[in-house]
């Protein structure tokens, strides 16, 4: 038994040489211990087979597929298109589109809508596409929507940032140190505190968190139906909004 | 020596490499002031009552193998289950005995928990009365604790690549180096001048960094300094032939991308996977972060004389790719 316990250091053993059954296994965490154990020693026992209740509706090879799929998502906009956004104004800058918007008979703000909904757009198909492709078509219109809006609080808000930071930052040289901050900053946290048992207490109040889990949520068929997270996404999207509008202006005035 | 102080100028105006330098320092501290994150409740099991519903005594026995979550509601129990992030497993009481609650997506181990817990349960009293003798065994995540740290040094002594490769992107971008082509300097000076600005800055973040996460004896803080040494100068090295490679600014920043992607994942691909495969560690050692990356492990882990054959390694990258470089040059000007 010692021989075989080495080899496999997870199994456990039981010596019933003095007529009781006594345990011996290698040492792991105190309460896993425990019940390896005593799951050990109840096998010594017969009983009937017993079948928990179950109360959700996926399968684990679904949910795999769903948490995939949102990581992918929340990945593709939060570095992807963020970055797709600020280095298409960085070339446009290069080339003088924003000093040919000067002199345009355009309100600034149209500029702004028609690349920030661009994005907006595209950020839906590739979730649309991403979901069909990955989850299935079958049962999708249940929590399509819910992601979708999710998917659009999301992109209007990288899309803004990057917006913002191509105008604020001087070169793309500069962007991408900022890009590597913010990809590396945004997710990191946000993976280790909604996917694994680690809690980090300061995350919900983390904007990122909030809103991955909201994602996720919709994923899952449990949709955000608090006012108050639209409310602070709103809030959050229209002062960005604001911070834009003026550094794009700002930038025209530069620009001459 | 004028040249150098010229080149140190230029550095001092670019906010890029200044960040550059602080990145890997930043991450050391935070690393230092987090301490290592405790993963050992990472497997322990996790369930979920009703308030009410089970006794003090059968949350206590459910204490002993995990944590206990304390609901409110069914429904709220129901939610939790369902939870995608968690394994949480609903508890209910059914006569005298429990009966457990799944979402139903778990992986087979918090299955199986589950459909034998209420056994488990029957047979408590008789569980107690069992001895359990609890072996003791190494830690087998010891060695994997100093990875985090060693890919942060990597990482520092990359920014050496950055500093050079950009310094030499910008001059493109400003028409200097057409200057640098009439210049009466030798291709060897010129090269040393660039490798210099990387080299020095991968140094400092390294050191800086290095004091921050390790503490070491001075005999390992002198293989230490010569492992830093000896890497930064090779990451600088690459960063003068990213920065000849690259035509503008963007096309630069993709290639020092896909650099530092190659210098993290090779040496920690060399380490959990290779281990036992001769040719797969020889493919890896063509990359110098990977001797440098063991060297610093080796050091990390208390061995002093470990780190001699990594030295070695990086002393043939730097003398073999510098002398490449010349060999370029020299080509390029005859042509």
């Amino acid at each position: 038994m010692d021989a075989i316990l080495e080899k496999d250091a997870n199994g456990v053993g039981i010596d019933a040489g003095d007529g009781r059954p006594d345990v011996v296994l290698y040492a792991g965490s105190e309460k896993v211990d425990r019940h390896r154990a005593d799951y050990a020693l109840s096998l010594l026992y017969s009983g009937s087979p017993y079948t928990p209740e179950t109360v959700g509706g996926n399968t684990p090879e679904m949910k795999k597929r769903k948490e995939i799929t949102c990581e992918l998502l929340f990945i593709e906009i939060v570095a992807v298109g963020f970055l797709g956004i600020a280095s298409v104004l960085f070339k446009e800058k290069q080339m003088g589109v924003i000093r040919i918007h000067a002199v345009m008979p355009l309100h600034r703000s149209l500029f702004i809508f028609s690349k920030v909904f661009l994005f907006l757009l595209t950020d839906l198909v590739f979730a649309v596409l991403l979901t069909v492709l990955n989850v299935g078509a079958a049962g999708m219109g249940n929590f399509l929507p819910a992601v979708l809006v999710q998917t659009a609080i999301l992109s209007l808000a990288m899309a803004l940032t990057g917006f913002g930071c191509a105008m604020v930052l001087r070169d793309f040289k500069q962007f991408s140190l900022a890009y590597l901050v913010i990809a590396l900053f945004a997710t990191a946290p946000v993976f280790l505190t909604a996917n694994t048992p680690v809690k980090m207490a300061w995350a919900r109040y983390y904007p990122f968190y909030q809103v991955y889990m909201g994602l996720k949520n919709a994923f899952f068929g449990t949709a955000v139906t608090s006012p108050v997270y639209y409310v602070c996404a709103a809030c959050v999207i229209i002062p960005l909004f604001g911070i834009v509008f003026a550094a794009f202006s700002r930038e025209m005035g530069r620009e001459g | 020596m004028k040249g150098l102080v010229y080149q140190l100028k230029s550095v001092r105006k670019d906010k890029f490499c200044i960040m550059s330098f602080l990145l890997p320092v930043m991450v050391a501290i935070l690393m230092n002031a987090a301490g290592s994150i405790d993963l050992s409740s990472l497997g322990e099991l996790q369930f979920g009552v009703i308030a009410g519903d089970v006794t003090s005594e059968t949350e206590r026995w459910l204490e002993r193998y995990g944590s206990v979550m304390v609901c409110q509601t069914r429904e709220e129990l129901i939610l939790s289950v369902n939870d995608p992030s968690t394994n949480l497993i609903g508890v209910e009481m059914d006569k005298k005995g429990i009966k457990t609650m799944l979402s139903g997506d778990e992986l087979a181990v918090w299955q199986q928990t589950a459909q034998t817990l209420p056994a488990l349960y029957r047979h408590r009293k008789k569980a107690a009365q069992a001895d359990v003798q609890i072996l003791e065994r190494p830690d087998i995540l010891a060695g994997y604790q100093h990875i985090f740290p060693a890919m942060t040094l990597v990482a520092a002594m990359f920014m050496g690549c950055t500093f050079t490769a950009m310094n030499i992107i910008s001059e493109k971008e400003d028409g200097i180096a057409f200057i640098n082509e009439i210049l009466p300097i030798s291709a060897k000076e010129y090269l040393l001048q660039k490798i210099f600005i990387g080299f020095v800055f991968g140094c400092l973040s390294t050191v800086v960094t290095a004091a921050v996460c390790f503490r070491l004896s001075p005999a390992r803080a002198a293989a230490m300094l010569a492992l830093i040494l000896l890497s930064a100068f090779a990451a600088s090295l690459a960063g003068v032939f990213v920065g000849r490679l690259s035509d503008g600014m963007m096309e630069g920043v993709v290639y020092i991308k896909i650099v530092m992607i190659v210098f993290m994942a090779v040496p920690l691909l060399n380490y959990l996977a290779a281990e036992g495969n001769k040719v797969l560690t020889l493919i890896c050692c063509l990359v110098p972060s990977s001797a440098a990356f063991e060297g610093i492990m080796a050091l990390a882990d208390g061995s002093e004389s470990g780190a001699g054959k990594d030295m070695v390694i990086l002393a043939v990258h730097c003398a073999v790719w510098f002398l490449l470089y010349l060999s370029l040059a020299k080509r390029r000007k005859k042509r």
